[in-house]
């Protein structure tokens, strides 16, 4: 689903930060993609007895 | 329609979606019903005692009081007040950094929980209890799958950009800040930094390429057609995680700067130091402050006297490496009592922002029921140029009570000062110290301080 790049929230977010936002954003996000891969990947080769975090990212301080 | 008590904060008038009033000496703030679904789902998610419970938020309780604007009205909440407000400009590097990594940790639990910091100023943060805390409670939005994140520009400016300059540049940028209130422009931080960002690459895509992304864009014309896209979450969170590496390698190592070693380079000799530390402890007891502030304090050696008695107690000082010193101890030690802040006494913070009144100066965030000033009134009277009497009627515009120690010409320090320039300050003496102290202040005692010519005097301020 696409969204307008205007901003309904009280802050201008600038049109160049949009598009400088999605382009890193696309490049960034396979990096975070293959690192939940890989954990899950891992939890299946260890067969750890601990349960698997759903939002392990947000863990991190 | 507001009732005549009420006083709406200046400073609060961006967002819309609520608005922060005092009535009777106490802060509400008032969440509009075009903020209801953000906050109902704050509430709601798990999200908002997941960050009370981290220390990163707030707390509040909701309150069945009359409201500011009934038309407008979802919910008045009663947050914890805030004793002292500090401003970005008056932060250390790692004061502004913990405050950078906080807005991100917070961002990460938030999309975590289905929402998203609407914004990512530095103002939104605050010390409380010695950590950075977010005191926005309505910084939350419900998150849309491929939105946005509209904070983006503002967590570069007001958090990435200081930070990169000051570990890069030159500490003293951060005083930029003072000036530009909604962080520092990117191209002027791209432009300051110069070459150097070129070698880090965080540095390089978030302020250089932004700021170039910025100014490619800013002609409303060029944008005609509406552009649209998507924003995964994991983009997304790629994103946080980008900044937040890119803020951790960011380092500034205090040497150099000219107070930074001052305590092994003074003239104190062990039993100087503990006697000074005897009398005002002493005083301290019998004052029996709650609010102190230590001026020049350095490395908050004696403000500890204070904070570790349970007193709240600022640190001034004007060298970034002295309060950068006292934070860093703060933060290991994890004292909850003792606040260090930057601040230039003979330039202090002035009220600044819309009609000058939104961030406010030194002196409106006081008075202090004590004020230090030990080591000091040498270098405001004499490479200042102060007149005693115009110091004394400052301070007296700043506390109740003062502890202060007079330096005389005859102290290493002063003649230091004094060495290459002409005396012309002939009442730089005893005598001339407690005239022009007097108009101000009563002098209740005097101590002379061992092996050395300095004296300690306690002060209470006169009625006006």
């Amino acid at each position: 689903m696409t969204h307008p790049l205007i901003s309904l929230l009280y802050l201008d977010p600038s049109s160049g930060s949009v598009l400088l936002q999605l382009a890193l954003a696309s490049l960034l996000g396979i990096g975070v993609a293959i690192r939940i891969f890989w954990r899950k990947i891992r939890t299946v080769f260890t067969k750890s007895t601990e349960p698997v975090e759903s939002d392990e990212l947000d863990d991190q301080d | 329609m507001t009732r005549t008590e009420d006083q709406v904060l200046a400073s609060s008038f961006r967002d819309p979606d609520g608005v922060l009033f005092e009535r009777g000496g106490v802060l509400y703030r008032q969440v509009n019903h075009s903020g209801a679904a953000g906050y109902d789902l704050m509430m709601n998610s798990g999200l908002y005692q997941k960050l009370v419970k981290a220390g990163q938020l707030i707390p509040h309780q909701e309150v069945e009081i009359e409201p500011l604007d009934p038309v407008r009205v979802h919910k008045i909440l009663q947050p914890e007040p805030v004793p002292f407000i500090s401003y970005p400009y008056e932060w250390s590097f790692s004061q502004l950094k913990d405050a950078a990594l906080t807005t991100l940790s917070i961002q990460k639990k938030a999309l975590a929980a289905g929402m998203i910091l609407k914004d990512a100023s530095a103002y939104n943060i605050q010390f409380l209890r010695g950590k950075p805390v977010l005191i926005d409670t309505l910084s939350f939005d419900p998150y849309q799958d491929g939105q946005i994140w509209d904070g983006y520009r503002q967590f570069c400016q007001h958090f990435l950009a200081p930070l990169a300059l000051m570990a890069h540049v030159d500490i003293r940028l951060s005083q930029l800040l003072r000036i530009h209130l909604d962080g520092i422009p990117l191209d002027l931080a791209a432009r300051l930094l110069g070459a150097k960002s070129w070698l880090k690459p965080g540095l390089f895509v978030h302020l250089s390429l932004h700021a170039r992304a910025q100014r490619a864009y800013q002609d409303p014309a060029k944008t005609q057609s509406q552009p649209r896209g998507s924003l995964r979450k994991e983009g997304l969170l790629g994103l946080v995680d980008d900044l937040r590496n890119t803020i951790k390698k960011l380092t500034w190592t205090p040497a150099g700067t000219e107070w930074g070693d001052y305590y092994n380079q003074t003239n104190y000799s062990s039993r100087a130091f503990d006697h000074k530390s005897q009398i005002i402890s002493g005083w301290i007891e019998q004052i029996n402050p709650q609010v102190v502030w230590d001026l020049g304090a350095n490395n908050g050696a004696f403000s500890r006297l204070a904070s570790q008695r349970g007193c709240r107690t600022l640190a001034f000082d004007i060298d970034p490496a002295a309060v950068e010193h006292n934070y860093l101890h703060v933060r290991q030690t994890k004292e909850e009592n003792l606040l260090p802040l930057l601040q230039d006494l003979t330039n202090p913070s002035p009220a600044v922002g819309w009609a000058n009144q939104e961030r406010g100066s030194l002196a409106a965030r006081g008075p202090a029921d004590l004020l230090f000033s030990l080591a000091l009134i040498h270098h405001l009277a004499l490479s200042n140029n102060t007149p005693l009497e115009r110091i004394a009627a400052w301070f007296s515009t700043l506390g109740k009570s003062l502890i202060i120690e007079f330096v005389p010409k005859s102290d290493s320090q002063v003649q230091l000062l004094l060495a290459s320039r002409e005396d012309i300050f002939p009442d730089f003496t005893r005598e001339g110290f407690e005239a022009a102290f007097s108009p101000y202040w009563e002098i209740v005692e005097t101590v002379q301080v061992a092996e050395s010519d300095r004296i300690l005097y306690r002060m209470t301020a006169k009625p006006a």
